[in-house]
């Protein structure tokens, strides 16, 4: 009785196990150090690692989830289309990603294709991930200059220290950006060494913060570049609505900035 | 309503800051010189005519006086070198669009009548500064800032954006945007009701604000309680639109026989 032909090819358990942790230790070794660590992977920090890897920047991004994408998978009232403004609108077309007008100045795409296009478009560009990666603290060298970041895995910040006493470790680069959002982490991490000082968000005319964002996107101190909602935490701006304009924006002049400060140095 | 109590002025100084999106100040000027007949001029960009060093200062001074919260009492900041760099390159470039910052009014009064006035008040000429830039004041009756249209002083300042975002729109249009509804939509749902961000009415309207500018000049009083008078203090921009464009009449008749009255003298002391 001949047996039907198997559809994969048999490989053992183990052979699995070694190109896990193969794949995984080699990429990790090259990225120790990097010439840009991005923490926080939403759409401000993937739209930064897509244009400075483009332009063959070695780019590591450093994602607490799993998935990379932070809120860009869904828009306001977790309904999922995200809403973008002119002239957002022409990085989705750049990107590849379907949308439609809503009304004047104003775009709609659905949010799971916006969001996946964005990350495979920072993966095609050459950027690396380290998911379920916690930024813990920064990596100074003289005159305070952030030159790194400490990390370590998620779920070690998720139980009781008791049970996860593990210590983190540290990742070099030229540049860290953060775009960690509303939290600004990285920033706030500065300002709790007392090198940086914050102001939190400011209350009115949500509709005018997206150019405020944008235009206060840059290196709030030498070696960190913020970009993304996290600008709005570091300089008091207006807390945005549901829409994503500004985080692709905000996340091209960042690469803007870096690319040309790495161009000086 | 009070007397004069500053003389008539030699002339009506009408300055600029950012891109005013469509605002006409010559038409402007205009309207003031045909109804008072004091003459204008146009100045331009206020920031012209200082040196780099002084821009750097006032940059300075600028990031500082930022309202970071309307629900407390306002306290002086201490800018990041990135806010510093955000007013310098505002304020040099006299196209700037972007606003939205919320600036401390009496401190950014206080900053112009720095750079005009030198230290030395003026009141040969009624300086009005025509701003992009949206600025508030802290209201005692309910304890929080509140954004403004205009400050009338020496000189007085007047935001195209505050009268834009200061007025209250149409109850409703807060109502639906609370739950969710875009700016965008509502916008187009309400148009008419409000002015908006390069609203062609903003010249026409904007007559009212600089003749109130005037009277505060001359009289400290600059509104009237008529609500068909372009003097209307206005909290609401159906109240705007109403007493600047479809009001029984331009001036109430007091404010209209105040007005012949300016013309007249101003004629006599040989102003024009």
């Amino acid at each position: 009785m001949n047996r039907k032909k198997q559809i994969f090819t048999p490989v053992s358990e183990k052979e699995v196990t070694r190109a896990i942790v193969d794949g995984f230790a080699r990429q990790f070794i090259e990225y120790v150090e990097s010439d840009c660590l991005i923490i926080g992977g939403g759409p401000s920090g993937l739209m930064v690692g897509r244009d400075i890897a483009l332009k063959g920047v070695k780019t590591l991004i450093v994602e607490r989830n799993n998935y990379i994408g932070g809120g860009f998978w869904i828009g306001g009232y977790l309904m999922n289309k995200v809403t973008v403004r002119e002239p957002g609108q022409k990085i989705l077309e750049e990107l590849g990603i379907p949308y439609e007008k809503a009304v004047k100045g104003l775009y709609v795409a659905d949010g799971p294709h916006a969001c996946s296009k964005l990350i495979a478009a920072a993966c095609d560009a050459g950027v690396k991930f380290a998911n379920m990666t916690i930024f813990d603290d920064v990596v100074l060298r003289e005159g305070n200059r952030v030159c790194g970041a400490v990390v370590n895995w998620t779920p070690v910040n998720a139980l009781p220290r008791e049970i996860t006493c593990v210590d983190p470790i540290a990742l070099e680069s030229k540049f860290v950006v953060d775009s960690t959002g509303h939290d600004a982490c990285v920033v706030k991490k500065l300002e709790e060494r007392g090198i940086l000082k914050t102001v939190g968000f400011g209350g009115m005319w949500v509709e005018q913060s997206e150019d405020l964002v944008v235009e206060h996107t840059g290196e709030a101190h030498p070696g960190l570049i913020v970009t993304g909602m996290a600008v709005a935490t570091t300089y008091g701006l207006p807390r945005m609505g549901p829409t994503f304009g500004a985080m692709l924006l905000s996340g091209r002049r960042g690469a803007q900035v870096i690319l040309q400060k790495m161009k000086k140095k | 309503m009070n007397d004069f109590i500053h003389p008539i002025p030699s002339a009506i100084d009408l300055y600029k800051e950012g891109d005013l999106n469509g605002l006409n100040i010559t038409q402007l000027g205009e309207y003031l010189e045909e109804k008072i007949h004091i003459p204008f001029r146009i100045r331009g960009n206020i920031y012209k005519r200082f040196s780099k060093k002084r821009i750097e200062e006032v940059s300075k001074e600028l990031a500082r006086i930022k309202v970071r919260d309307p629900d407390k009492r306002f306290v002086l900041g201490i800018p990041l070198p990135a806010e510093i760099d955000y007013e310098k390159r505002r304020i040099t470039d006299p196209k700037w669009k972007i606003f939205g910052i919320l600036y401390e009014g009496v401190l950014y009064q206080k900053i112009i009548l720095d750079l005009v006035f030198k230290g030395r008040l003026d009141f040969k000429h009624c300086i009005i500064l025509f701003t992009n830039q949206l600025f508030g004041t802290w209201d005692r009756d309910n304890n929080r800032y509140h954004a403004r249209v205009s400050l009338y002083s020496f000189p007085s300042l007047i935001s195209i954006t505050g009268l834009v975002e200061a007025p209250a729109k149409p109850k409703e249009f807060y109502l639906k945007k609370q739950m969710g509804t875009p700016v965008e939509w509502l916008k187009e749902e309400y148009r008419g009701r409000f002015l908006d961000h390069g609203d062609s009415r903003m010249t026409e309207v904007m007559k009212g604000y600089a003749m109130q500018a005037l009277l505060f000049h001359l009289t400290g009083d600059p509104f009237c309680d008529d609500r068909d008078c372009r003097l209307f203090n206005s909290h609401w921009q159906e109240e705007v639109l109403h007493s600047q464009m479809d009001g029984q009449y331009e001036f109430c008749p007091i404010h209209e026989a105040m007005l012949k009255g300016l013309r007249d003298r101003s004629i006599k002391g040989g102003v024009r």
